[in-house]
């Protein structure tokens, strides 16, 4: 018996599929788009072509993320805090705090010793330090998104940008350009101001973060110098799971497993 | 107690700070200065007022000296929380939240008296002192003395006679908050006795809002041109007023109509004359023939936001230009308005 | 313009009581009240006082002075079409956006001419600065008088003293703007209406503790808060008691306010005044009843007859919106307990310094009992910036995380 789990995020549709045993056969991760019908048909059909299994032989289907009700054939439409913790539980048991940064949103989510959510807090409605908020900022730079986790390097790293909003930041970083400021310094600084602004989400849960097995999952995840900030803001170690853009379409996908055996 | 700490913690400036010193304390306001990292708004809430979260940030980093005890007034519901979440965050502390009435009627300046009565009982079982009403009077007298000094030397910022007046004027504001009332006193009288030297050009700007400490602020608004020829905010002259000495009323009387009824902070209110604040605006702005107005208000502060429209109204009537900037109390976001300022006045030369 | 907006509530709700009386049901009345209310404010018939929602209205109505608190109207404008209209205007006039939407409701609305004129306003501190400035800018804007009744955030004796004296002012004041005398008799009256109104709320919140609860997450909302507006009066015990005579009717029926309750919750400050889906939503998806709402409680002892003032000036300081948070969240826990909640819904009301300004308090101390809470980020007034599709995944998750662990009690 196979599981499909779905993920449609704001930036990115994903989806993983999985069989009885939980092993994770394949997953796929597509841009959302303007249309999410596309992009739900389009991860789907990647993952079930990439495991050589057809859509008749998937046993059950549970959707996460904001377009899950747009999911059609679902058992269940599930929150992407529930998912993303679920995932984590499998991939790194033992977490008890889970950042996750996706396209539109973050999230900071509390998981007791057994992987159940005991508490969530996600951000005020704004892409503040979000993965909109690096496009953007990827785009006043004109740099690639994907060569912007390592442009950090060699940063000395007492800039701050001090707007969170956007469009502000945006404004803010092109005149900082002006001013003649290198790349990496301004990327530094940038990511130092996400990792505060994470921090504090983190911080209205949980007020004191020392000894707790930090995990990191979403697309942000991905980019190494918002996570190296990140961990330099909660003086502590944070793990990133395999492809951990996938964590909630992994989540979603054993939540279906489960359900469908307790049904 | 000879081991205890000698001072008292304050946050408002409706502080009766006569008082803290009649029990033998002296009076240390927490200002919202310095770099604690920003955890207050877990606390309470990011929509709050930044003066109040950075007192708080102070409190939760220990970036205080050690205190014997905090008075906080109920001056505005921020306050109000600010006082409710310092219980949970320093639970050991001594605390006291003294209300406040937000009009100086009759029937509130005796509820307010009776509360001072109440923080006098408080701060002599902290103190272990009597506070006989000799000793008040005679620290009312004290405050009186650095009140009308600290008047003397604005008057002297005011028209300019004082090299780096409003930036050491602020210096000053800040130990009068912080530091004993003796050594204060010193520096003032020292200041006082300089010899005039006219400071150069910059345009008069009369400045009112609530809390701008940082002397640094001053040093901006000059570096973009303006003379500031008066000032109305919490942090600077509004900390500091006479009291009547006529012995024959009750003393608690009599602080608290000094404190109801001196220069408003926006949360204080004329029932009979509402909307009273975007007059006096204007009348110290012409008092101070200024050329315009600045108001900066830290933001979230529900009372000037509420007031700020009538301000305008007000001032646009009487053709005074008018400059509204919001700030967290620190440099930075004070930094951010250069363009702005300096715009402003050259819109005005 | 709004006079039609009541006129028309008022005739829809009694034509459709009459086609079908069987659809007449206590949260019709209260409607019907509230319609008629709105008339009368609308109508420039009465004499009317604007007041805060601490004022002892059943002393305003005892005077036959029709009394009105700013918020009550606020989130009446909302639901009209001019609603987005008035707070564009506000913003413009320069009230900033980062407070409350209630008072930007009412500035916007009292500067197009859309609020009625009183005799006289009066405000008090309690529950919050702002709106004691928006009181403040009405009487400017209306050049009418604004009297401020001084509430002491601690319970002392001192204190009931004063505001029972401040209280007996105010009264005089009222007199002295419209004209009306209290008569003796008359406010004997209305405290016995007040008691009587008081005793019907209590064992309203009795019946709606039961497990499972007979009322669903719609029934009381709001009705902590508005009800006072008819303290004092026949009409008070009216509309209780057609509250009490239902809710005491599902239960005889075994019937539960959501079928199949399976989780309660508690909503904590005010409810948001324009139409969402969100409480629907809870009920079919989750089986999930709001129970109680933190301000449908009574704080206060009755009201003695003879001696009214003490007793009013108690109940105005014992309110949850008076006072320090340490006595709301000692309520809020008690609550908690007598409704054996799962999880309680805060939507931090945005640009509210007081209330929202306890978030983080709150949460601990519901943390300390078990009972988890959810904090949105909403402006209750001002439907323009409102996030469903984000609030009901936030919701959704909470739903799915109170069904994954053990009830509290």
């Amino acid at each position: 018996m196979y599981y499909l789990g779905i993920d449609i995020g704001s930036l990115t549709c994903d989806a993983v599929l999985i069989d009885d045993s939980e092993k994770i056969l394949a997953s796929s991760v597509v841009p959302t788009g303007a249309r999410n019908r596309e992009a739900i048909t389009r991860a789907a059909d990647e993952v079930l072509r990439s495991a050589c299994i057809s859509e008749k032989e998937v046993t059950a289907t549970v959707s996460t993320g904001y377009g899950r009700k747009r999911v059609e054939g679902r058992l269940t439409a599930v929150t992407e805090i529930t998912c993303h913790a679920r995932g984590i539980k499998a991939l790194l048991p033992g977490t008890r705090l889970l950042i996750d940064i996706g396209g539109q949103d973050s999230k900071a989510i509390e998981l007791d010793e057994n992987g159940q959510v005991v508490d969530f807090a996600m951000n005020d409605k704004c892409a503040a330090g979000t993965g909109r908020f690096l496009e953007a900022m990827a785009r006043a730079l004109q740099v690639d998104i994907e060569v912007m986790s390592e442009l950090d390097n060699g940063a000395r790293g007492d800039l701050t940008i001090s707007s969170m909003c956007t469009v502000f930041a945006e404004s803010e970083v092109v005149s900082l350009i002006a001013e003649g400021l290198k790349v990496n310094e301004i990327v530094h600084g940038l990511n130092r101001s996400i990792a505060s602004r994470t921090l504090s989400l983190i911080k209205r849960i949980i007020p004191d973060i020392a000894g707790f097995p930090i995990a990191m999952s979403g697309g942000v995840a991905r980019n190494s110098g918002v996570v190296r900030a990140i961990s330099n803001a909660m003086k502590s170690k944070v793990v990133i799971p395999p492809m951990p853009d996938t964590i909630g379409a992994l989540g979603a996908a054993l939540i279906a497993r489960e359900r469908y055996s307790h049904n | 107690m000879k081991d205890k700490s000698k001072l008292i913690g304050f946050t408002c400036a409706y502080t009766p700070l006569a008082l803290i010193d009649a029990a033998g304390f002296a009076p240390y306001r927490i200002l919202p200065m310095g770099d604690s990292p920003d955890q207050a708004g877990h606390i309470l809430h990011e929509n709050l007022c930044p003066h109040v979260k950075r007192v708080l940030d102070r409190g939760m980093q220990d970036d205080i000296p050690e205190l014997s005890g905090i008075v906080f007034m109920n001056s505005c519901d921020t306050m109000r929380r600010l006082n409710d979440a310092w219980q949970k965050v320093r639970p050991n502390d001594n605390t006291l939240l003294v209300d406040l009435p937000v009009s100086n009627d009759p029937g509130s300046v005796s509820f307010f008296a009776e509360e001072l009565a109440l923080l006098t009982d408080t701060l002599s079982q902290w103190s272990g002192n009597n506070i006989t009403p000799e000793r008040i009077e005679n620290s009312i007298g004290r405050y009186n003395e650095l009140a009308m000094h600290l008047n003397e030397l604005k008057k002297r910022v005011d028209n300019g006679t004082l090299k780096d007046g409003s930036l050491r004027l602020q210096t000053i504001y800040n130990k009068a908050a912080t530091e004993p009332i003796k050594d204060v006193m010193e520096m003032i009288k020292q200041m006082i006795d300089e010899t005039n030297e006219l400071s150069d050009g910059g345009l008069p700007v009369y400045l009112f809002g609530n809390v701008l400490p940082d002397p640094e602020a001053f040093v901006l608004f000059e570096s973009c041109g303006a003379r500031i020829v008066s000032e109305d905010l919490c942090t600077g002259s509004r900390m500091t007023h006479s009291i009547e000495t006529d012995k024959s009323s009750d003393v608690f009387k009599r602080l608290a109509n000094g404190l109801l009824s001196r220069t408003a902070c926006a949360r204080t209110v004329d029932p009979i004359n509402p909307g009273k604040m975007a007059l006096d605006v204007v009348e110290r702005a012409n008092a101070c023939n200024a050329r315009g107005v600045i108001g900066h208000t830290v933001k979230f502060c529900d009372p000037y936001l509420a007031r700020m429209p009538s301000v305008r109204d007000a001032l646009k009537k009487e053709g005074i230009s008018f400059l509204l900037l919001e700030g967290d109390c620190t440099m930075r976001s004070i930094g951010q308005h250069k363009t702005r300022i300096e715009a402003f006045i050259e819109m005005l030369r | 313009m709004i006079l039609q907006h009541f006129e028309d509530q008022e005739s829809g709700i009694m034509n459709a009581i009459k086609k079908n009386p069987e659809s007449a049901s206590p949260r019709k009345k209260l409607a019907l009240e509230t319609a008629r209310l709105g008339k009368r404010l609308y109508s420039n018939a009465d004499d009317l006082v604007w007041a805060g929602p601490l004022v002892p209205f059943d002393l305003l109505n005892a005077m036959e002075v029709t009394p009105c608190f700013a918020e009550f109207i606020a989130s009446i404008l909302v639901s009209t079409d001019a609603g987005p209209l008035f707070f564009e205007n506000a913003e413009q006039a320069g009230y900033a956006s980062d407070t409350c939407g209630y008072h930007r409701m009412l500035m916007g609305s009292a500067l197009k001419g859309m609020i009625p004129t009183p005799k006289l306003l009066i405000s008090a501190m309690s529950p919050c600065t702002g709106g004691l400035a928006a009181m403040e800018n009405l009487a400017r804007v209306f050049k009418k008088d604004l009297f401020i009744l001084h509430i002491p955030q601690k319970e002392s004796d001192h204190g009931v003293r004063i505001l029972a004296n401040h209280i007996r002012n105010m009264a005089e004041s009222v007199s002295s703007h419209t004209g009306k005398v209290l008569d003796k008799d008359r406010l004997r009256k209305a405290m016995e209406n007040t008691n009587k109104t008081r005793d019907i709320l209590s064992n309203i919140y009795k019946l709606a503790q039961q497990v499972p609860s007979p009322v669903n997450g719609r029934d009381l909302s709001n009705f902590g808060i508005v009800l006072p507006l008819f303290f004092g009066t026949e009409v008070g015990i009216e509309i209780a008691q057609s509250f009490y005579d239902e809710l005491k009717s599902r239960i005889k029926a075994n019937r539960s306010g959501v079928p199949g309750e399976r989780i309660r919750l508690m909503w904590l400050q005010n409810r948001i005044q324009f139409k969402n889906n969100l409480v629907k939503m809870l009920e079919k998806e989750f089986n999930a009843s709001i129970v109680i709402d933190e301000l449908n409680v009574i704080t206060w002892d009755p009201i003695d007859p003879e001696d009214p003032y003490i007793g009013l000036a108690r109940r105005s300081i014992s309110s949850p919106l008076n006072g320090t948070v340490e006595r709301r969240v000692k309520q809020i826990v008690k609550l908690a307990e007598a409704y054996k909640i799962d999880g309680a819904i805060n939507p931090c009301h945005w640009g509210c310094r007081q209330g929202t300004g306890a978030r983080g308090l709150i949460d601990s101390s519901m943390k300390e009992i078990g009972v988890p809470v959810l904090n949105l980020e909403v402006d209750c007034v001002d439907p323009r910036n409102f996030a469903e599709g984000q609030l009901i995944t936030r919701i959704e998750a909470f739903m799915e995380m109170i069904e994954s662990r053990p009830s509290p009690w």
